[in-house]
């Protein structure tokens, strides 16, 4: 099964906030609020994976959590391609 | 019957050399006769059959027509006659004068079977100007036969027909031919303004029409740039609720005033919630009173704008929801967008994203779309995945979506 690395996503991320006009920080403990990462972004984020993934993530596998930070979101993301 | 008003008109065909249709043979079809047409020529010599012994017929692509197609119109009475090839009908039946049938785009199943006559088919029975159409319909939908009765039923109205794998050369066909009038969808138009805009302009076009899909401003300001001299049209028809509205001034949408006026002979408009009901003097068979569209309509400044389809033009983006028609829209008012097609997309977390293919005449980025969709639409109306195509989609029914 194909996965992408945590840096990937990370890039992916960033384009996901480039392309409204926003930058992601370096530091993985910066908060989503601050950054103005919405759970649009997020799944819009989640499907750029998808695409390069080329299968659905299954986000019923690991239980939804709390994600507050840059890090949460890799974190997360990275959980579910191996879930 | 006696010989059609139209009978010297004019027609060209790539598989044969110019002819009238008082020039056609005529066929001797079976009394109930599903004609598929390989050709515009094929479709013309069934309607003139038709013309000739009013024999109830079929006309349909034969591209359209599958196996499981084939064998309910056999069941249903009908021979299928494919090149020189018949097929009897499985059930026999009484044929019925003067029937013509026509199958539906499909844009929302399976296509059905809608009667219709030559009398109804035949929308414009005022004297029209001289002019050379161009054909680029399929054969034997709605907006085919119009012009196919427009020919038939008055003088001096020719007809130069494009098969689909010449429809990308049309506008060379057309100035060969020394064609005045075009017919088409908004993406055959857009197609062509964004492939053939120089071969456009020596046209010297006295008729552009639109018709088959939402028309906005944005291609209508393209055709009148390029047509100065042109009448421009768009049309609403439907092959129930046959033609309907018909708006000459160059601007999207119709009056409002339109609405529930009640002039004898023609539609009768209305909005029910969002929805354009209306009542047509050329309904099809079974289809008198009120006709439920399917169609939204969105009514700005004093004008009343037929934007897409009810079902399956609404995305709800986590419990937000925006029409589909109202991004395309937004998009394609941007001036490097050629077209655009927009869906919903599922997605985690919010459930729907808005995701949009797009063709563009120079190189733009993902963020000037984004960009210039914020200045229009809400946050999560505007897309969040983009597709940049080579070249627009484009189908046998001249549509981008069906």
């Amino acid at each position: 099964m194909t996965t992408i690395s945590r840096d990937r996503v990370r890039n992916l991320m960033a384009a996901v906030l480039k392309t409204q006009g926003k930058t992601l920080p370096n530091d993985d403990a910066a908060d989503l609020r601050d950054i103005g990462f919405r759970s649009l972004d997020f799944s819009e984020l989640a499907l750029r994976v998808e695409d390069e993934i080329g299968y659905e993530l299954n986000f019923d596998a690991p239980g939804l959590r709390q994600i507050e930070t840059v890090g949460d979101v890799l974190d997360f993301l990275e959980q579910l391609q191996v879930a | 019957m006696p010989s059609p008003l139209g009978g010297d008109n004019r027609l060209v065909t790539g598989d044969h050399g110019p002819t009238a249709w008082s020039g056609l043979p005529r066929l001797d079809l079976p009394p109930v006769t599903a004609a598929l047409a390989h050709s515009h020529g094929d479709a013309l010599r069934a309607v003139w059959g038709h013309v000739n012994s009013d024999d109830e017929l079929l006309i349909a692509s034969a591209a359209r027509i599958d196996e499981a197609e084939r064998q309910d119109l056999r069941s249903s009475g009908f021979s299928i006659v494919d090149g020189g090839h018949v097929d009897p009908p499985s059930v026999l039946r009484a044929a019925e004068p003067g029937r013509l049938w026509l199958l539906t785009s499909g844009s929302t199943g399976r296509p059905k079977r809608v009667g219709h006559t030559l009398h109804s088919l035949t929308t414009v029975t005022g004297r029209q100007p001289p002019r050379r159409w161009l054909l680029p319909y399929s054969p034997g939908t709605y907006a085919w036969w119009q012009l196919v009765t427009l020919s038939l039923t008055q003088p001096s109205q020719d007809l130069v027909c494009v098969e689909p794998d010449e429809i990308d050369q049309w506008p060379q066909l057309a100035a060969r031919e020394g064609v005045t009038a075009v017919s088409g969808t908004p993406t055959f138009w857009r197609q062509a303004l964004w492939g053939s805009a120089p071969a456009l302009r020596e046209l010297g076009l006295e008729q552009v029409t639109l018709g088959g899909e939402p028309v906005d401003q944005t291609v209508l300001d393209a055709l009148r740039e390029t047509f100065p001299a042109a009448r421009i049209s768009w049309i609403y028809a439907s092959s129930e609720a046959g033609a309907s509205i018909a708006v000459h001034d160059g601007r999207a949408g119709f009056p409002q005033e339109w609405l529930g006026h009640h002039t004898p002979g023609r539609p009768l408009l209305k909005v029910d919630g969002e929805e354009l009901v209306l009542e047509s003097p050329h309904h099809a068979e079974g289809l008198a009173g009120v006709i439920r569209t399917g169609d939204r309509v969105d009514v700005v400044d004093g004008r009343v704008h037929i934007v897409g389809r009810i079902a399956g033009d609404e995305i709800n983006v986590g419990g937000s929801k925006i029409s589909a028609a109202a991004v395309r829209d937004a998009l394609q008012a941007h001036p490097d967008v050629a077209w655009a097609s927009v869906k919903g997309r599922r997605a985690p977390i919010v459930g729907t994203i808005v995701t949009a293919d797009v063709v563009v005449t120079r190189e733009v980025t993902e963020a000037e779309l984004v960009a210039h969709c914020q200045r229009r639409l809400p946050d999560y109306g505007i897309p969040r995945r983009f597709r940049f195509l080579d070249e627009i989609p484009f189908k046998e029914t001249l549509k981008s979506d069906v």
